[in-house]
């Protein structure tokens, strides 16, 4: 029955993704007093792009095709590991955190080898920006989560999560306020939204995720467009299980679970909608300013370590 | 000893955190005016301790400074420096000798280096220690803030934020100080904010810019 409810859960994260993403189109747009697309735009093209011809230029080997599929897998299994509607998740006890992050960083890897690989100038040049920012959103990633382990002494996702459901509302720890500002900052680097980058231009001076999926057509762009859908919901999931997971279903019961499910619905619409707002007040950071913006998240992430010592 | 209670005294003991987050976030900031923000935040943060504080050993007096601090530091003095950043019209950022990262990371190692300068101290003075810390940690952000940044306004802005330590200092260590002095202190601030505000106009007005860090020739 858990195994089932764990299985389900994966399947509502990779469902639901493209539907976060038109959401958050569509506040943006009207935020900004356009008229925006449905919120079902991103299903319509995932499908437009299935039915399409996969290119692939003539200067490319195996690995230009090896990537989109890895990238997808590597974020499936990423998101098998966050608890969403109650507090156990489908690989919840067979890896810890720093398997999550190297999860991520292997499916990025990936992704920056295929866009070497596709041959244009843009691919490595968004390859270049990628690896930088990752390479510095790597340690305050990994420090945070492990602030948060080292409090609940426990390095397993969900075993986070029962931990922070056992602690009172009230009582906000400086780790975890740290450790949330650390984490929320990654998760922008992370999931390539404003300041670091813009997910809607094909800008040049600008692109970096967009110039590594330059070259890319057809059901491998599906798939990787799709796995970056997926990436945002599950580091959105991420931070809710984390640091406010009440609400989450303690036991298997259906009344349990629909609680669970609004009150999960109403954390993702707020998270949604402090983003739009957010991407549609700040201005783009120039990329010499992004490692000055992963240096803040560094300082809270070491702080938030420094602390767990602190505060025993 | 109700629900609310209960949870008052939870937010209460964690209240210190806050405060280190407005800390670092005004370390952060790179526009004056989130700065001024962050600090009527800060301000309203402390306004709450002392509510909770006269609540838990039943001072009407501290209910009065409440209300002070609440007008003058949460609302008046905010709302002036935003009126004096309208008017300037000067360009708006802190402009800081620090980047961003930097800032943040000496902020944290005064917020660290503060625990361990109250730690011998808890004992003796009661108090909880991450309050007292965060008292320390403010005057000590405070003054880094006058140091690092170069906009003749922020030394204002620092100035307020180290008055905040101070203020918070003597809550936690003596439930406040006697009433007539809050008054004067409060309105000392108030005065000097003023004061400071025709300053920052005047070296404008002279030199054309607010970079105190070219303030170095004597000029009629």
């Amino acid at each position: 029955m858990t195994l089932a409810m764990n299985a389900v859960q994966v399947l509502l994260l990779i469902l639901l993704a493209p539907l976060v993403r038109g959401v958050i189109a569509r506040l943006k747009a009207r935020i900004q007093n356009r008229h925006g697309a449905t919120v079902w735009r991103p299903y319509a093209d995932l499908v437009k792009l299935f039915r399409k011809e996969d290119l692939v230029p003539d200067s490319a080997s195996f690995v230009f095709r090896l990537a989109p599929i890895v990238v997808f897998a590597t974020t499936l299994v990423v998101a098998a590991f966050v608890p969403l509607l109650h507090g156990s998740a489908l690989l919840g006890v067979s890896g810890d955190f720093i398997f999550l992050v190297y999860f991520l960083a292997l499916g990025r890897f990936f992704l920056m080898l295929g866009a070497m690989d596709g041959g244009s100038s843009f691919g490595g040049m968004g390859a270049s920006r990628e690896a930088l920012v990752s390479t510095l959103a790597e340690a305050p990633f990994l420090l945070a989560l492990m602030s948060v382990a080292i409090l609940a002494h426990n390095g397993s996702i969900a075993g986070m999560v029962q931990w922070t459901i056992g602690q009172s509302f009230f009582q906000f720890s400086a780790v975890h306020a740290l450790a949330f500002m650390a984490l929320a900052l990654v998760a922008i680097a992370e999931t390539g939204r404003i300041p670091v980058d813009n997910p809607t231009t094909h800008l040049e001076l600008t692109m970096i995720h967009e110039a590594m999926v330059l070259e890319y057509s057809g059901p491998s762009l599906a798939l990787i467009e799709w796995a970056s859908a997926i990436k945002l919901t599950v580091v959105m999931a991420l931070l809710i299980a984390l640091f406010v997971p009440w609400g989450i279903a303690s036991s298997l019961s259906a009344l349990a679970l629909v609680v669970a499910s609004l009150v999960l619905l109403l954390k993702i619409a707020a998270l949604v909608l402090t983003l739009a707002l957010v991407e549609s007040s700040v201005a783009k950071l120039r990329m010499y300013l992004v490692p000055d913006f992963l240096g803040v998240a560094s300082a809270l992430a070491i702080l938030a370590v420094v602390f767990t010592a602190l505060m025993r | 000893m109700g629900l609310f209670e209960t949870a008052a005294a939870k937010a209460l003991a964690s209240s210190g955190v806050f405060l280190f987050m407005t800390v670092l976030l005004i370390a952060a900031a790179k526009r004056i005016s989130t700065c001024i923000a962050l600090f009527s935040v800060q301000s309203l943060v402390i306004t709450a301790q002392i509510i909770a504080v006269s609540r838990m050993h039943h001072s009407a007096e501290g209910f009065v400074v409440a209300v002070l601090v609440l007008t003058v530091k949460v609302v008046a003095i905010p709302y002036v420096l935003y009126r004096i950043v309208e008017e300037l019209q000067a360009p708006r950022d802190v402009s800081s000798s620090t980047s961003a990262s930097q800032s943040v990371f000496i902020a944290a190692g005064l917020i660290l280096l503060s625990f361990f300068a109250v730690r011998p101290y808890v004992g003796v003075l009661g108090g909880d220690q991450a309050m007292l810390a965060a008292a320390v940690a403010l005057v000590l952000t405070g003054g880094f803030l006058m140091v690092s940044r170069k906009k003749a306004l922020m030394q204002v802005v620092g100035l307020l934020v180290l008055d905040n330590g101070i203020f918070l200092a003597a809550l936690t260590t003596t439930f406040g100080m006697p009433l007539v002095i809050e008054i004067g202190i409060v309105f000392d601030l108030l005065m000097g904010v003023f004061l400071m505000g025709l300053f920052v106009f005047r070296i404008r007005d002279t030199f054309d810019h607010l970079d105190v860090s070219k303030l170095r020739r004597l000029r009629g």
